[in-house]
């Protein structure tokens, strides 16, 4: 069932020239099943440097927290994370902290998240930002198969340079690659592609209007349509630069913000009002 | 002299067959890509209504640093491959392939008013041109319809060359623009068509790389754009539907 959940290529790769370095791979995997309210893993795989901890919460979610042990992503890293929500379930999953992406020889890090909704299902994917230091390289493929009664949120948040250490990214690569496909048919796909002197080109208009940090948000259900004016509503108590667009039974929200502090503060009462409950624990710390 | 050029030139390709094709080609790329084509484009303006809204675009060259950036890494290099990718699946008759692209090309529109850009002008324009110029080959896709993908294949029906139509689309997409932007914002005509000169060689350069990517080198980097045009959506007053 899960054969496919890891492609031959992850971990592959050129690896740069030079002494070898040590790779980390990290492989986790969570089926969960049984209605919201009582929903409860049905599988779980760990590989390499990913731990899966399941708290308690008292919620009506399975709650699913991605670990790291290696303690960051370096160069050349790869990762892969499956997850499916078996028909009716509710599985909410995200980190513990920030992800931080390190300053790169020439590898390229890449994450594989493979999410599948199975029918009357709710899927949030809600990891705290990920935190790019100067020269990182970071490639990442999010893959969505969903029934078209289900309810998936998607969140990433990216921080350009340690902002705590005055650093902004000067140089690096950053490649995400969304696609969600719904009843098999393609509804979303996004390509976003920064590289080289990703600094000077955050500073244009166009492209990143001097933002030190970004987010998008992405909503799919069949009421997703009528939730749009709630959700606008929910951003103009923002502080950075945000808007939401719906069509074709999906949400879209992106934000820009100078740097990663307010825009936390805003996604954390966005992401909280827009699910009508409060963000894992882990979000608060 | 003038006239002894002119006579030269016209033995060299004007009778000849090398030069008939060149014409045939060029003729219907300028009638799909001027302003007159029952497309609709002169609504669109690709979220820049909100950039002259925010002060982004304000003079001749903040809106050519935003067009450049749109054209080299954003809409423009996107779209320029998926024309190229369209044109060789339809060329190739592989329809699967086809509509692959189609479904790509509308799933990475980045807002409602950004898929009606692309949707309307792409119905529109297979319309027109089915009901104008027909060719073997060339029928309507089922469904929504992806601009640069209903430009693409009535390219490849018609045995117009990829490396001037793909060229020609997305010079299309910056004319529209600058358009747009000299209704918009305090740019005068005279601005407006030299911002689009300055652009002709990086809308080539743009073209001439897609001829060689797939869709695996599809990317964008105008976060920011993309955030204006869910932004335009609430903006008070609006000239455009994107």
């Amino acid at each position: 069932m899960y054969a496919s959940a890891w492609p031959s290529d992850a971990g592959g790769g050129a690896v740069a020239a030079g002494p070898v370095r040590q790779r980390a791979v990290g492989r986790a995997l969570i089926a969960a099943t049984g209605p919201a309210g009582a929903t409860r893993p049905v599988r779980i795989a760990e590989g390499g440097s990913l731990r899966l901890r399941l708290p308690r919460t008292g919620a009506g979610w399975l709650e699913a927290v991605l670990i790291n042990t290696a303690g960051g992503t370096a160069c050349g890293d790869a990762y892969s994370i499956a997850a499916r929500a078996q028909a009716g379930a509710h599985l909410v999953l995200t980190t513990p902290a920030a992800e931080k992406v390190y300053r790169s020889d020439g590898a390229t890090a890449t994450v594989d998240a493979e999410l599948t909704l199975e029918a009357g299902s709710v899927l949030e994917w809600m990891p705290q930002e990920t935190i790019l230091y100067d020269a990182a390289r970071l490639s990442r493929r999010f893959r969505v198969e969903m029934a078209g009664d289900c309810s998936l949120t998607m969140v990433e948040a990216v921080a350009f340079g340690r902002a705590a250490h005055g650093e902004r990214m000067a140089s690096g690569l950053l490649n995400d690659r969304w696609t969600i496909r719904r009843d098999g048919r393609l509804i979303y796909a996004d390509a976003l592609r920064l590289e080289g002197m990703i600094g000077d080109d955050l500073a244009r208009p166009a492209i990143g209007g001097g933002a030190g940090a970004v987010a998008t948000i992405v909503h799919v259900s069949p009421d997703a349509g009528g939730r749009l004016e709630g959700l606008r509503g929910l951003l103009e108590t923002c502080s950075c630069e945000c808007g939401a667009s719906a069509w074709n039974g999906l949400i879209v929200a992106r934000f820009a913000a100078d740097g990663i502090g307010p825009l936390r503060r805003d996604l954390a009462r966005v992401l909280s009002g827009f699910r009508g409950a409060a963000l894992p624990r882990v979000w608060m710390s | 002299m003038g006239t002894e050029r002119a006579a030269r030139g016209a033995r060299s390709s004007g009778p000849g067959e090398a030069g008939a094709i060149a014409a045939q080609a060029l003729l219907p790329l300028m009638a799909w890509l001027s302003p007159s084509y029952p497309v609709g484009a002169f609504a669109y303006s690709h979220g820049l209504e909100w950039a002259v809204e925010a002060g982004d675009v304000r003079d001749e060259a903040t809106l050519s640093a935003w067009l450049a950036d749109l054209v080299a890494r954003g809409a423009g290099r996107n779209d320029a491959i998926l024309f190229a990718a369209a044109y060789r699946a339809a060329q190739a008759g592989d329809r699967p392939a086809l509509e692959e692209i189609n479904a790509l090309a509308l799933a990475l529109a980045p807002s409602a008013e950004l898929y009606l850009e692309t949707a309307q002008q792409g119905r529109s324009f297979q319309d027109a041109t089915l009901a104008a110029w027909p060719a073997a080959g060339l029928d309507a896709l089922s469904g929504d319809v992806a601009y640069p993908v209903a430009v693409a294949r009535a390219a490849a029906a018609h045995g117009l060359p990829l490396d001037q139509a793909a060229p020609a689309y997305v010079f299309g997409f910056v004319q529209n623009l600058v358009s747009a932007a000299v209704r918009l914002a305090p740019i005068g005509q005279t601005t407006g068509t030299r911002v689009l000169s300055a652009l002709a060689p990086i809308v080539a350069e743009v073209a001439a790389r897609a001829l060689a990517q797939t869709l695996d080198d599809l990317g964008s980097a105008t976060f920011r754009a993309d955030l204006g045009s869910l932004r335009h959506e609430t903006q008070y007053t609006r000239l455009f539907r994107s």
